[in-house]
């Protein structure tokens, strides 16, 4: 298959309006896609070689080589000449750091992805309603490499409603008109969806801790996505206890504070449940063009629901970059009952988790090479 | 109705309380004890536990391995190497070199602390032993918080204590807690806190003490291996090294602060690179069947495999080579770009050309290095290195094979053995 054929079979199963799983589309597409990106990314095709892993050989998308997100600072991992790309993401990190390169020569593909995921998962109701959103984020000109101020961008432009901005300029979040923004809304009686890094809100947080009870009073129906880690940003708050303070602080559910869990390299991103499953267990759900898999980091195989594993990503969304990811992270499948979606948690990043005798060798050599 | 808010009594800071107050009570009987004799005291309980057939260091080695994560044979051959290079006659030597203003002044005195906390981190017993036994020379009366990974130690420390001394033992007792507990700050009120730990648990802990009180903090650290382009290539004295090495890597499956994270390639070409790279794996393997990884949790598992794949992608790209053993990984890296260290047998050479470059790259670690193994200079290179070591912090020079094994008297963090943890009072 020509890479456009993957796009547009990949397009249309993002314009879907019913997630479903599809086996054996994911694996046709999954297969062919593999065998562009080998044949179109040398330094893949190096690393699949080293594995022994050719597409002739692939017949299953589990046997894809996943590529660790750490690559992408080394690699130009893409699969066109780079002088036609149109975009680059940049992983976060400080000055010093250095940062993976997502490069793009299309957005249709994620930016499909993204709405439709976001559309499904916190908007259901909304749609085309162009509700009121904020995004405690800085705006694309401050950050025009961030994928996730171009998430917010494009959310905002395809759904957001005229009072929508973003409410974070060089590092500081403007609190009067965020609250002018949550005062309209509450006087219209209409939901606000607020967006943001979970820093962002641990500030929001620290600096309306004197706030009276209905000061930031969010009208029936709004809700809040939240994501990113902490590490080097602002103090480190447990996730529900962040959820906690927030649906106190804004007076909603704590079913309608989602996380979203997402990483500049995937093209794909994962959200909480428990907007659309308020009963059922807080769970990551999976697009169905793309495939969480939870591994034994030695043996490589699936491990079982409720044991822990490295996270491993599989995403069609990815065209012109590497589609098989292996993260960062650790993850669990979340047991559910019988009709409910599936879903995983995250357990937390591993590089440098871990404490070591009196050696914290890991992180010291983490921050001497700008990898934190 | 009024806000009523109950405290309940902690039942550890109380526990703590109680033993604060018991080893004060010692603390009169050992400050009773001349100097001499509290040194004399502690090197035989030091003897109890180097010397040969040391059944504490057996009973130790059974009960450590048991709750660690190591190998038995890890932590046998940890334990023998490291406490048997504490000479108790160096600790005399040391003693009376650090001491000896006040052994032989008429116009100068100890005047030891009224007690001194502990707060031993690490998970290896090393630590333990060592800060447990140092203030009781000084008439310091210990009170240990354990360290979360080893709560045997200690205990076993008191006990023998206990055979050599009551008013040793008395003067030395541990408690186990979480820092997050009332009993932790009932410890910091103690006139000399000794604490191993991360920058933020030495951070925190410098943050609640008055500054009237002393504190001697020992933070992380990690140590290195240096080979210089001298070393003899051929295939026996080239395994020699390589062994010596590897067991450094091995010991304590390379989670100690005196592990080393990185071996340094001075000014050595591809193939003596490559050879070494080959048998460094080669003299892992030897050691895996002697005394092989013990268990690793998930999260070091992955980070483990995440560093071989990353190794693997820039192997298959021509920029580092990946030699994989049994239960080890060799990188051999293009450049001395600093990379992540998951540890547990997972060593990277780094090539730098010369001595410059070297410092150069270590420049980001001053302060962080502890010890360095050194070998294959020329003697007129020595001096160099020395200064260029000792620029960085680094607080031992040694051959490769000795970096866990330092002597008793080993200025640890580059400080002095004793004199940090007393008070010294002159009398004009």
């Amino acid at each position: 298959m020509k890479r456009s054929e993957i796009e547009e079979e990949v397009l249309a199963w993002m314009s879907e309006l019913t997630w479903a799983t599809d086996d054996a589309r994911f694996k046709k597409l999954a297969l062919a896609l593999f065998k562009y990106q080998y044949d179109h990314c040398e330094a893949y095709a190096r690393f699949c070689q080293a594995l022994g892993r050719t597409p002739d050989e692939t017949h299953h998308f589990a046997d894809i080589p996943a590529i660790p997100t750490g690559a992408f600072k080394e690699f130009d991992l893409c699969c066109f000449d780079i002088a036609s790309r149109i975009k680059t993401f940049q992983t976060s990190g400080t000055s010093t750091d250095r940062r993976g390169n997502l490069h793009l020569d299309t957005l249709k593909l994620y930016e499909a992805s993204l709405l439709a995921s976001l559309r499904r998962n916190i908007l259901d109701d909304l749609v085309g309603q162009r509700p009121r959103m904020r995004f405690l984020a800085p705006d694309a000109d401050e950050e025009p490499n961030s994928s996730l101020t171009h998430m917010f961008e494009t959310l905002r432009l395809a759904e957001g409603g005229p009072a929508s901005a973003f409410d974070l300029h060089d590092g500081l979040l403007d609190l009067a008109a965020l609250q002018e923004a949550v005062s309209a809304a509450g006087q219209g009686d209409a939901p606000i969806l607020l967006f943001g890094t979970s820093f962002a809100f641990v500030h929001f947080l620290d600096a309306t801790v004197d706030s009276a009870a209905d000061d930031w009073r969010l009208p029936p129906g709004s809700r809040l996505m939240e994501t990113g880690g902490f590490k080097g940003r602002s103090r480190e708050v447990h996730p529900k206890m962040l959820r906690d303070d927030l649906a106190r602080r804004f007076a909603i559910p704590e079913t309608n504070i989602i996380n979203q869990y997402g990483m500049t390299e995937l093209g794909s991103q994962f959200y909480d449940s428990t907007w659309l499953d308020g009963s059922g267990p807080r769970r990551k759900l999976a697009p169905p063009w793309t495939r969480v898999r939870i591994i034994d980091p030695m043996t490589r195989q699936d491990v079982a629901p409720g044991e822990e594993g490295m996270i491993v990503i599989h995403d069609l969304a990815n065209t012109g970059s590497i589609a098989a990811i292996q993260t960062a992270d650790l993850g669990r499948w979340v047991p559910v009952k019988s009709g409910e979606e599936p879903g995983f948690n995250i357990l937390g990043r591993f590089n440098g988790a871990e404490e070591r005798g009196c050696s914290i060798a890991t992180d010291i050599m983490l921050e001497a090479s700008g990898r934190t | 109705m009024t806000d009523l808010e109950i405290k309940w009594p902690d039942d550890m800071a109380e526990q703590t309380r109680v033993a604060k107050g018991r080893i004060e009570r010692a603390g009169e009987a050992l400050r009773a004890m001349p100097l001499e004799e509290r040194l004399r005291l502690v090197c035989m309980v030091l003897e109890d536990w180097t010397k040969a057939d040391s059944s504490w260091r057996r009973e130790l080695t059974v009960a450590y391995s048991e709750a660690s994560p190591f190998h038995e044979e890890t932590v046998r051959e940890g334990l023998d190497a490291a406490l048997r290079a504490w000479r108790p006659d160096a600790l005399h030597e040391c003693a009376r070199r650090e001491l000896s203003p006040i052994l032989d002044s008429a116009f100068l005195a100890l005047a030891p602390f009224e007690w001194t906390a502990v707060l031993a981190g690490g998970d290896l017993p090393m630590t333990t032993l060592h800060s447990g036994v140092l203030p009781l020379v000084l008439g310091s009366p210990v009170l240990m918080r354990e360290a979360s990974g080893d709560q045997i130690t200690a205990k076993l420390l008191k006990r023998s204590l206990e055979t050599r001394s009551q008013v040793l033992a008395a003067a030395f007792e541990s408690i186990s807690f979480s820092t997050e507990d009332v009993a932790f700050e009932e410890l910091l009120t103690a006139p000399c806190v000794v604490a191993t730990g991360s920058d933020q648990t030495i951070r925190s802990i410098s943050d609640r003490l008055a500054p009237h009180q002393r504190f001697v903090a020992y933070g992380h650290q990690f140590s290195i291996g240096l080979l210089g382009s001298q070393f003899v290539l051929g295939q026996d004295s080239l395994r020699e090294l390589t062994n010596d090495f590897a067991l450094d890597i091995v010991r304590w499956d390379q989670t100690g602060c005196l592990s080393p994270v990185v071996i340094y390639l001075v000014g050595l070409d591809p193939t003596e690179s490559s050879a070494f790279a080959n048998s460094l794996t080669q003299s892992l393997n030897l050691y895996h069947e002697k005394s092989p990884r013990g268990a690793l949790p998930t999260a070091t598992q992955a980070n483990l495999a995440n560093e071989v794949a990353e190794a693997r992608m820039r192997q298959s790209n021509g920029t580092s080579m990946l030699f994989e053993g049994i239960d080890s990984v060799v990188t051999l890296e293009s450049d001395a770009t600093n990379r992540p260290a998951p540890l547990h047998r997972f060593i990277r050479l780094m090539p730098v050309a010369t001595l410059t470059a070297l410092r150069e790259c270590l420049g980001p670690f001053a302060g962080r290095l502890s010890s360095v193994a050194v070998s294959g200079f020329a003697p007129d290179e020595d001096e160099e290195l020395q200064e260029l070591l000792a620029r960085l912090g680094v607080s031992r020079i040694t051959k490769p094979g000795h970096l866990q094994t330092p002597p008793i008297d080993w200025p640890h963090d580059g400080m002095p053995v004793f004199s940090p943890m007393t008070r010294f009072i002159q009398s004009d």
